[in-house]
């Protein structure tokens, strides 16, 4: 079973530590992204595999782009 | 309302291991400068001469009579690094906070002798104005530790006289007389003057047996009556007065027991003096906590050391309010009003030691599509929108009916601005806040998590709202100012930018000048800056924060000026609808 990572907000992704087949832990931070001068980080919303990357740092994001794919 | 209160709805999640892997940096950032601010702290608690020296007096210092008088565990100190007129001694020399005597909650108060023999020094009646208002606001006794050897002499006219002067203390004993608010004074030592004032002035006096108290003291009686200079004749005269005047003071435990009967009573040791003030304390009218606690006290259900891995450092970065408290009320338990608006703030009935107490917030972070709704930019929290400061004006104004105190979190970058926040209303919504504070008479406390920020520092129940805010704490990451250094900075030179450039000459110095004024507000808004000048009341260890709560809540409810039966509270019926 997989999860989809969106953008919780529009902004610039300014850090990002994601690699395909890294185990993630629910909550863990997973990238930054800036807007408004305010830094949000974004989580794992549930614990298992980066399955996909469609982004990368330094991107810019709308929000509900799909940042990334977690399989359990 | 036991079915309210008992059991309330759970918030704020466990933290998993990679979290707290992943701020392990920030912890140890935060924990470093309080550290650092701990260090400050030491430096005014060793100021003077050392407690050896003291104690080979015969006496004990200002710090061993606190450590006794105070039930162990209960001492919330304020004002410690408090100077705001940069005394050279490091400290306005009066030691205060926040403890229990007895089992009842006092404000306390005792005169550094280890420092010039507890002198009047610059700021100290302010600090004293201070904790005469804590004292009024909670509604519980003040206790003196006087041993006061008078102004410093050489320093007068920065404290003398003036509005809020060293004799304004002696009127706000005589108010809090007034409002039968007891005063109690343990007196020690050499107190001439303004110390004798400040040992006349409180409601009963306990006297250590070498202790005296007068109008003028060995120094000025010696020296009266003078002749416009100075001689070596008259020189003679002084130094023979002064031996008497030392031996025999005006004003001993002869003239003031014996005679005047002003010290009610009189103590060999210098423990009795304190041991007096204690049994008097058993005394004092103070409510039985079952009272108004609506359930019974809890720890916290997460620690509350979480909170150096939820609070970030850094300024920019967002975080959860909700995760922070609900690590700092019973249980992790609360009851959210109108969750679903006004999303930049959080509003809430929470329990601090089973004692229902109204919590408010700033929320962080995007706010969501369409909101603020009379506005085409995103909302983010930390500012103040139009929903938001209804929303506390409606549930500050529905504390004050139903009597419960407030706790203010702040971390604010202000109110929103522009055209369209200005059709919001929201420069009326604020002082809209204001009024409603200041109707509601009930005590309330602030903690500045981070950013103190433009007028909403004021309408959050800050310190401006002094007849309100019993004390406000802040943390290593606070930060408090109109506006961040380099808005400040473009505020200031932009007119200057366009007037060079069109000058044709260049800008180099006028960027060098925004640099130098974005780093003067950075330098004057760190946490040590806001404790020295007093635009915080103490800057509080993150651990510490709920035992600072605890005694907040225990303070308010300990007699209240006014009540509200818990079965006719109308807040909890609103939020459960």
């Amino acid at each position: 079973m997989s999860e989809e990572i969106l953008a919780p907000l529009a902004g610039k992704i300014i850090q990002m530590d994601l690699e395909v087949g890294k185990a993630v832990e629910e909550d863990e931070e997973i990238l930054v992204i800036e807007a408004m001068k305010m830094e949000t980080p974004v989580f794992a919303p549930c614990s298992g595999t980066i399955k996909e990357i469609k982004v990368k740092k330094g991107d810019d994001v709308e929000e509900d782009d799909l940042l990334a794919i977690i399989e359990d | 309302m036991r079915p309210y209160f008992e059991k309330m709805a759970d918030f704020g999640r466990e933290l998993k291991k990679s979290q707290l892997k992943q701020t392990a940096k920030n912890r140890e950032t935060l924990e470093a400068a309080e550290a650092e601010i701990q260090a400050q702290v030491e430096g005014v608690k060793n100021a003077g001469f050392p407690t050896d020296k003291i104690n080979a007096r015969g006496q004990m210092t200002v710090w061993q009579r606190i450590d006794y008088l105070v039930d162990p565990g209960t001492w919330c100190p304020l004002h410690m690094l408090y100077n705001p007129m940069e005394n050279d001694e490091g400290t306005t020399n009066v030691i205060d906070g926040l403890g229990k005597i007895s089992g009842k909650w006092a404000v306390i108060i005792g005169f550094d002798n280890k420092v010039m023999a507890g002198a009047w020094l610059p700021g100290q009646s302010e600090n004293i104005l201070r904790v005469t208002d804590l004292a009024k606001r909670l509604n519980i006794p003040l206790v003196w530790l006087v041993n006061c050897s008078g102004a410093k002499l050489t320093e007068q006219e920065k404290f003398y006289a003036n509005r809020r002067g060293a004799g304004t203390p002696f009127f706000r004993h005589a108010e809090l007389e007034q409002m039968g608010i007891p005063v109690l004074a343990g007196i020690y030592g050499t107190n001439p003057a303004g110390g004798g004032y400040q040992s006349i002035s409180p409601t009963i006096l306990f006297a250590h047996k070498d202790c005296n108290i007068a109008v003028g003291g060995a120094g000025i009686v010696s020296g009266m009556a003078p002749k416009g200079h100075f001689d070596l004749e008259m020189a003679a005269g002084i130094i023979e007065k002064a031996k008497h005047f030392k031996a025999q003071p005006p004003g001993t435990v002869a003239t003031h027991y014996d005679e005047t009967g002003f010290f009610r009573y009189v103590f060999e040791e210098e423990q009795g003096v304190l041991d007096g003030l204690k049994d008097y304390m058993k005394a004092i009218p103070a409510y039985h906590p079952k009272f108004f606690r609506v359930a019974p006290p809890q720890s916290t259900r997460f620690p509350s050391e979480d909170i150096y891995s939820l609070l970030p450092m850094e300024p920019k970065r967002v975080y959860e309010f909700d995760q922070i408290l609900a690590r700092l009320v019973d249980s992790g338990e609360h009851m959210e009003f109108r969750p679903d608006s006004g999303l930049e703030v959080y509003t809430g009935l929470c329990k601090v030691d089973g004692f229902l107490v109204a919590c408010i917030g700033n929320r962080q972070g995007y706010l969501g599509k369409d909101y603020p709704e009379y506005a085409d930019y995103p909302g983010f929290g930390g500012k103040l929108y139009r929903q938001g400061l209804i929303k506390m004006n409606e549930f500050v104004t529905l504390c004050g009916r139903d009597r419960i105190p407030i706790v203010w979190f702040q971390d604010t970058t202000g109110i929103d601005v522009g055209d369209a926040a200005e059709k919001a209303e929201l420069l009326g919504l604020g002082q809209s806040l204001i009024y409603s504070i200041q109707q509601t008479d009930v005590p309330m406390m602030l903690v500045v998590l981070r950013k103190g920020t433009a007028a909403a520092h004021y309408v959050m129940g800050g310190p401006t709202a002094n007849r309100h805010n019993a004390f406000t704490l802040g943390t290593v990451a606070s930060e408090i100012y109109v506006m961040h250094g380099e808005t400040a900075a473009v505020a200031t030179y932009a007119r200057r930018l366009v007037k060079e450039e069109a000058a044709g000459r260049p800008l180099q110095p006028v960027v060098d000048k925004m640099n130098e004024l974005a780093q003067d507000y950075h330098e004057k808004s760190r946490p040590l800056f806001c404790a020295r000048t007093g635009l915080v009341d103490e800057i509080v260890a993150i651990k510490d924060l709920r035992r600072y709560l605890t005694a907040f809540a225990g303070a308010a409810y300990q007699n209240p000026k006014s009540i509200c039966p818990q079965h006719q509270m109308i807040l909890p019926r609103i939020i459960r609808g």
